[in-house]
């Protein structure tokens, strides 16, 4: 193997590592956060996916503008989730899990049903579906969007959690609810919020993932497992997803240019088992995460 | 008198009930077909079976049960198409079409069919008491241990996937002919393949009855309960979970093993996520602390799914969906859990004279 088809593969980890990232984030805020495991997620990606089409398809509204829109639609559904099931569970971990499962065959069958179940498709403004040439390696334009978006959005969700008064409440309320409760944090609605975001985010991914492949109704499920597995690895905090996901991309994109996708993706799994084996806790354990 | 749900003569009664039932079957129905499909859910209802005893009893989810049953079925898929090569044709098609030009390494011990059967059986289990063990010691459990099995059921979905000279890959493998044990042909629609499943579902059962039942099956229910306290009394908690779950795990293996028997295919789509995901759904509907509850739970789900699957083919998953979310948010015992309390307000209501006497029910006005 020669140095420039390794630079490739490095530079493919790279976009490998944002998607795998993105379709974490959301998962992230909501496990560290809540404790809570959304097996819901994929399915509100394919939400995403569908609105950004809805959008488009119906009301003509520009690709860029889908995005947040998106963002927007799949967070009032994770709203509307958290006050109708979840929070009625904060305190079931293992039930948060199966009832989730529940939602995500209805959300599943339920777009099935409204949309049918053959592929749609995102139009994306010309200048996305060209390629770039960085000299040795070239890349589609896209996947340095969701790069670019990926990496917008956790600067933000950094400020947000780090430099908010916001921010500080779900610090506070992760690392010990009762007590922030007692210093006037209002918990469930920390939780509420959390969530919202957690499923805005996975609006956003779906939006993204959409132009990356087809949207169908079963296009969340192959998101799930390894977006857990990233936030499992890093240890339910946005900097060990962030390292997580840059590790795991990289592994993954290096193994598959000596074999191939899948049995990387083998590989990968196998390896996490390993690595969590001895470190449960994840890459950056966080002051008194739940388990 | 106490709640009649939890009097164990009550309760080994009414497992004869049911497996005189299921043993009716048979002699009534003539159609070999709905025969082949009964004896499915009989799988079916071992898997439940396993996840309760592996969930209900041992608080351990496990959303992987698709790997033992899926090694299993790949294990007695493999004997049986070996069963059907002969000295002149020696190798699987499949493989051919793979440009393997001799047999692999890998189905060497499955062209006999007594090791075959000892492998497809014994891998799986070995490979629960391999991982349970390295997971447990590790302090692994709860929605963690979950998402664990759920990595090495993915793991091994794509391995298997991918592998397609030696797994079929997507397409599975469908042995040519019914499954031959010691010169007698199991034809799958006859009711032989029906009475297997029957001997070992209720074999499987009666045996995860006496386990719960025993001072073994105490210890596992305590740390369901309180692991740490189970713990902090000398038990080595990492051992009997490691044993709850390779017997759950065997148990799933020989459902793989009759699944085979009785559909003569197997692909990647047994070590599915949603399929590990709908045993689960089973025991969770049923009741996961009842084994009884969690065989009804997959009898009424398959059930449904196929009668009426047809009518509603379009909103099954959305019931589905719906009614295990309502299960989950005002049933977490499931359906079992209703019987308990309907039998426990029949005991209330009519205490016995005898449990007066024992003092455990309240002061009665006189009547």
């Amino acid at each position: 193997m020669d140095v420039s088809s390794f630079l490739n593969a490095l530079i493919l980890g790279v976009s490998i590592a944002s998607i795998w990232l993105i379709a974490a984030l959301g998962l992230t805020i909501i496990y560290g956060a809540a404790g809570v495991i959304n097996m819901a997620h994929g399915e509100l990606i394919m939400l995403g996916a569908y609105s950004s089409y809805m959008l488009q398809f119906y009301l003509g509204v520009p690709y860029l503008l889908c995005i947040p829109a998106s963002f927007v639609i799949v967070a009032l559904v994770g709203l509307a989730l958290e006050r109708g099931l979840i929070r009625y569970l904060y305190h079931r971990p293992l039930d948060t899990l199966l009832a989730t499962y529940g939602v995500s065959l209805v959300l599943m069958q339920g777009v099935r049903l409204i949309f049918g179940s053959d592929p749609k498709y995102l139009a994306v403004p010309e200048i996305f579906s060209s390629n770039v040439s960085l000299g040795f390696a070239s890349i589609s334009t896209f996947r340095l969007v969701i790069l670019a978006v990926t990496a917008l959005l956790v600067f933000a969700l950094w400020l947000l959690f780090y430099k908010t008064r916001f921010g500080v409440q779900v610090r506070a309320v992760m690392q010990n609810k009762e007590m922030a409760a007692s210093f006037g944090i209002n918990a469930g609605r920390v939780y509420m919020l959390t969530f919202a975001l957690g499923a805005g985010l996975a609006g956003v991914a779906g939006s993204l993932f959409g132009v990356l492949a087809i949207v169908l109704p079963t296009m969340g499920a192959s998101y799930v497992v390894q977006a857990f597995l990233m936030v499992v690895v890093g240890g339910g905090s946005l900097a060990g997803s962030v390292a997580a996901s840059g590790v795991t991309g990289e592994l993954q994109s290096v193994f598959a240019s000596f074999t191939n996708d899948t049995f990387a993706r083998f590989i990968i799994f196998v390896l996490i088992v390993v690595f969590l084996r001895f470190r449960p806790q994840g890459l950056f354990a966080q002051a008194g995460a739940r388990r | 008198m106490g709640n009649l749900y939890h009097n164990k003569t009550a309760q080994w009664i009414a497992y004869g009930v049911f497996f005189a039932v299921l043993a009716i079957i048979p002699l009534t129905v003539d159609d070999s077909f709905l025969l082949n499909q009964f004896a499915t859910y009989g799988v079916y209802g071992m898997l439940a079976l396993s996840i309760s005893l592996c969930w209900g009893f041992g608080g351990i989810l496990n959303l992987g049960q698709g790997i033992a049953f899926g090694l299993g079925a790949y294990g007695m898929a493999m004997t049986m198409q070996m069963q059907s090569q002969t000295e002149s044709n020696p190798i699987p098609p499949f493989m051919l079409n793979n440009s393997l030009d001799h047999l692999p390494m890998l189905w060497q011990p499955f062209q006999s069919t007594g090791t075959g059967m000892v492998l497809a059986i014994a891998a799986p289990t070995l490979f629960c008491a391999v991982f349970g063990g390295i997971m447990f010691r590790a302090r692994v459990s709860g929605p963690f241990f979950a998402i664990m099995t759920l990595a090495m059921l993915s793991a091994f979905y794509t391995i298997i996937l991918d592998r397609q000279a030696y797994t079929g890959g997507v397409n599975g493998l469908t042995p040519p002919s019914a499954f031959q044990f010691a010169g007698v042909e199991i034809d799958p629609y006859s009711p032989t393949a029906y009475w297997v499943v029957f001997c070992f579902l209720m074999g499987a059962t009666v045996v995860a009855k006496l386990i719960t039942q025993s001072s073994f099956g105490l210890v596992t229910q305590a740390i369901r309960n309180d692991a740490e306290r189970v713990r902090f009394l000398g038990y080595s908690v990492a051992g009997y979970e490691t044993v709850i779950y390779t017997i759950s795990g065997l148990i799933a293996a020989i459902a793989g093993c009759c699944w085979v028997m009785l559909v003569q295919y197997v692909s990647p789509a047994q070590l599915d996520v949603s399929f590990s995901l709908s045993m689960v759904i089973w025991a969770a509907i049923g009741g996961r602390l009842s084994l009884l509850g969690s065989i009804f739970g997959a009898f009424l789900i398959q059930g449904a799914q196929s009668y009426l699957g047809d009518t509603f083919l379009a909103t099954w998953l959305l019931i589905l969906g719906g009614f295990f979310i309502l299960v989950v948010r005002f049933l977490p015992n499931g359906l079992a859990s209703l019987l308990e309390s309907g039998l426990g307000l029949l005991a209330t209501k009519r205490p016995s004279p005898a449990a007066q006497s024992n003092g455990d029910a309240k002061p009665m006005p006189a009547e």
